[in-house]
């Protein structure tokens, strides 16, 4: 299949292994479901602290099972890039581990306590899912597929994230202020969480044009501050005076986009930010130490019969 | 022989089980499968599966999901919003029907 056959065919799940699509295609394909991996992978590491941190233990079950989910969503998406042949999972686990896989910008920020989990499982994950849902539409049938499982689950991280923000802005007042202090610290980097806006971004015009996209980064972003804004004063966070959002005249919201820190965004975007490097130094450690048990997994396969495991799946 | 039948409905969808058919190779076993489950309800592809090819564990072999109450896990389990943002409502009615079928069928 020619490029202009693919965006002339492009439609919701319309592509499947079996076509014989065009190199451009399946590259843009593999570096957005891999950057989606990587991000799963590297959000669940994020958290993962906080499950022995967390307050009680209806707490640890839930945060431990979200923890678990995103592990499966990550392995779910390296399936589906895996199924455009250009790069293996193996790859894609040794590039990420070695400090070349990309992934989303909130999670190269360290995070210190309990107040900041759910700036996480309620305004990122909140951002996540209001992209993913369009992406259940997407032109590549195994990603739109694995994305009706992660929606499915992902419902359940927010309305955890929800109801750990809700605690403690009913909380002490130092919980409250502690919870205060975290959102303006993590707000810019949540509204960057959609990346540039579309003039400046690289990569859209040809993802939108072959179905894989389903939404710009601007429409994505405005949708969540709707959503989100009115949720962040329901329950008492004061919106921060920078960036300085605009309420336009039928309630909608805009952000100045100058008033974010690109610098800091396009350095993490390269990996070359300092405190995330510890995150995909931490990341690589425990790659190697599970090394043992992907090599026996491999052994045992290879002795009964040959094919490789789709770990997983 | 016996083959295990998946209808896909429309492009995109998933393929799921819909029955089986008797037949004595993978031609015959495709052509009884278009026949038998491919022509009433819409159908854009199928799948058929030699039985022996399918593995099986059922609850005798293992405890599915444990014994634990697993209510933590669900979206419905935590009530803190009337006004949900669309996709978050989408996914706790998916959970709201999955949790209701659990045990069905």
């Amino acid at each position: 299949m020619d490029l202009d056959t693919v965006k002339e065919r492009a439609g919701p799940r319309e592509f499947s292994p079996a076509d014989d699509l065009p190199e451009e295609y399946r590259k843009a394909a593999t570096r957005m479901i891999e950057f989606h991996a990587n991000s799963e992978i590297m959000g669940a590491y994020l958290e993962r602290p906080f499950i022995r941190q967390a307050p009680s233990i209806d707490r640890k079950l839930a945060f431990s099972a979200k923890v678990q989910d995103e592990i499966g969503h990550g392995q779910l998406l390296y399936r589906a890039a895996e199924s455009l042949g250009v790069k293996t999972r193996e790859e894609m686990l040794d590039d990420l581990a070695n400090g070349d896989g990309k992934f989303l910008n909130c999670f190269h920020y360290p995070m210190a306590d309990w107040v900041e989990t759910p700036m996480i499982a309620f305004f990122v994950d909140g951002a996540a899912m209001r992209r993913q849902a369009t992406l259940r539409r997407t032109s590549w049938e195994p990603y739109a597929h694995a994305m009706d499982k992660v929606c499915f689950e992902e419902g359940f991280h927010v309305k955890h994230g929800e109801d750990i923000l809700k605690e403690l802005m009913t909380g002490s007042r130092k919980e409250q202020q502690m919870t205060q202090k975290a959102f303006e610290e993590w707000w810019p980097r949540i509204i960057q969480f959609f990346g540039p806006t579309d003039d400046k971004s690289t990569h859209h015009d040809f993802a939108a044009s072959v179905g894989l996209k389903q939404q710009s980064n601007d429409a994505l972003r405005n949708a969540f501050l709707d959503q989100y804004i009115p949720k962040a004063r329901k329950y008492g966070l004061e919106i921060p005076d920078e960036p300085r959002i605009r309420e336009r005249d039928d309630g909608t919201y805009e952000v100045e986009e100058g008033d974010l820190d690109w610098d800091e965004f396009f350095t993490i975007a390269k990996n070359d930010y300092e405190p995330g490097l510890g995150q995909i130094d931490g990341r690589k450690r425990a790659q190697e130490a599970v090394q043992w048990v992907r090599d026996a997994i491999e052994g045992d396969a290879t002795a009964a019969g040959g094919h490789a495991p789709q770990a997983a799946d | 022989m016996i083959w295990e039948v998946f209808r896909q409905e429309k492009v995109g969808g998933y393929h799921t089980h819909c029955g089986n058919v008797h037949a004595p190779d993978r031609e015959m076993a495709k052509q009884f499968a278009a026949v038998q489950h491919g022509r009433r309800k819409p159908t854009n592809s199928i799948w058929v599966v030699p039985r022996d090819e399918i593995g099986e564990i059922d609850a005798e072999d293992v405890a599915f999901g444990g014994t634990t109450d697993k209510a933590y896990r669900w979206a419905t389990a935590y009530n803190t919003t009337g006004t949900d943002a669309r996709e978050v409502v989408e996914s706790e009615d998916e959970q709201a029907t999955a949790e209701k079928q659990r045990g069905d069928d």
